[in-house]
């Protein structure tokens, strides 16, 4: 056992360390992909877009009155509204209005299973 | 040290051939247990990996519907990797279908007959698993087990201001049973889609049927349905089956009454029915 040097031994230790640290890596990395996919996904099912354009749709419709033509008419185009959420958007969407003096006033109220949004407003 | 004293008496009894062949039986031995425990332990790792991918996979397919469903995209293509089993598509017309299902208010009332909805299935015999994706839900269940559990749920939603239940089914079509091993492109098309909406009068009871084959190779996901119904559409089960249509005598069946938010009020029910075709797997 003469002239056994032993001062070289951190180089082992040091193996053992980076390959503990990668194997744990691994496994965050692992769960990482799945963890930003379910992510990215909750971004994209947020539907941001549909419920702008839903919202201004109702809110024309609210000064629309029932003395147009067939296209025209205020009835048609809010049952329109909410037959094509349904069919195009898969939401159900509920809404009312009402107009007393120079105010119009309403509520609207989105649901596509996903997400849910109520919201009452008022014109100025 | 004595060594340095008396080095014939620190050397006495050792051989080198013998310190050779005491290391030597070492390695082997070493490499021998790596070989033994070490492989079955990489392959199995590899198994399980292959299933954790494809379940990914199949919520990855699942959002496609979802696309092509809830937001009328045209056309979705993903390509992924089958690992360890075989994917396979089961169109609505294929017997026996992994489950039917009818949704009615009485014997005259039926909003739904005996729907189909097909199947995308992934079985891999190495991992013992089967998962599928069937009416927009990723559901999953272990050969040697008789449950099953949902991964994703499908979107079948109530409306308590409105008082409405949407219930989303979703037709897998295609012209003929691919399959498919190793890499390879799914492709999805949406087909037809109708919807009805039908006004039921306050406290009306509505029920659905959930019916599966007896023989169905094992293809039987009624525990994770039924956990989605109880669970999470708070549906109520009726024992026994109070159901007016004749059941098959090659399947059995569970009826339950949906949840109504508000018996006072009457309810809408819409339910819509969506077409996607798969061209390729």
């Amino acid at each position: 056992m003469a002239g056994l040097k032993d001062d070289a031994q951190w180089i082992v230790l040091m193996g053992f360390i980076v390959s503990f640290s990668l194997f744990f890596i691994a496994i965050v990395l692992n769960q990482s992909t799945v963890v930003g996919q379910t992510t990215a996904e909750a971004v994209l099912e947020f539907p941001k877009n549909d419920l702008r354009e839903v919202r201004d749709v109702v809110i024309q419709s609210a000064y629309m009155n029932d003395e147009g033509g067939l296209f025209n008419n205020k009835t048609n185009v809010q049952n329109d509204i909410r037959t094509l959420s349904l069919s195009r958007q898969n939401a159900v969407v509920s809404f009312s209005n009402t107009t007393s003096g120079s105010f119009t006033y309403g509520e609207i109220h989105y649901n596509n299973g996903v997400m849910a949004y109520s919201e009452s407003w008022t014109s100025h | 040290m004595t060594c340095e004293k008396n080095r014939n008496y620190c050397t006495a009894g050792v051989s080198e051939s013998i310190g050779f062949l005491l290391i030597f039986t070492m390695v082997i031995a070493g490499i021998g247990l790596v070989t033994l425990y070490g492989y079955p332990m990489l392959i199995q790792q590899q198994t399980s990996a292959d299933d954790q991918i494809m379940q990914k996979n199949m919520i990855v397919l699942q959002n496609d519907i979802k696309s092509l469903a809830y937001k009328t995209v045209p056309y979705k293509e993903t390509s992924l990797k089958v690992g360890g089993g075989v994917l396979t598509i089961h169109n609505s017309a294929y017997t026996p279908a992994s489950s039917e299902i009818t949704i009615y208010t009485d014997s005259v009332n039926t909003y739904v007959n005996s729907f189909h909805s097909g199947d995308l299935l992934y079985t891999s015999v190495s991992a013992g698993t089967d998962i599928s994706l069937q009416n927009g839900a990723v559901v999953m269940r272990r050969h040697d087990q008789p449950g099953s559990i949902v991964l994703a749920e499908p979107r079948w939603f109530y409306d308590d201001q409105t008082n409405t239940v949407v219930i989303n089914l979703v037709n897998l079509t295609s012209k003929e049973i691919l399959s498919r091993a190793g890499v390879g492109t799914v492709q999805m098309a949406l087909g037809d889609v109708n919807y009805t909406k039908n006004d039921i009068a306050a406290g009306i009871p509505i029920y659905l049927d959930y019916s599966t084959y007896i023989n169905s190779d094992g293809q039987d996901y009624s525990f994770a349905w039924d956990n989605y119904f109880i669970n999470t559409m708070k549906m109520k089960e009726i024992v026994p089956s109070t159901s007016p249509f004749p059941l098959l005598p090659q399947m059995k069946r569970k009826t339950y009454e949906l949840k109504m938010v508000d018996p006072l009020r009457p309810v809408t029910l819409v339910i819509k029915q969506y077409e996607v075709n798969i061209r390729s797997l």
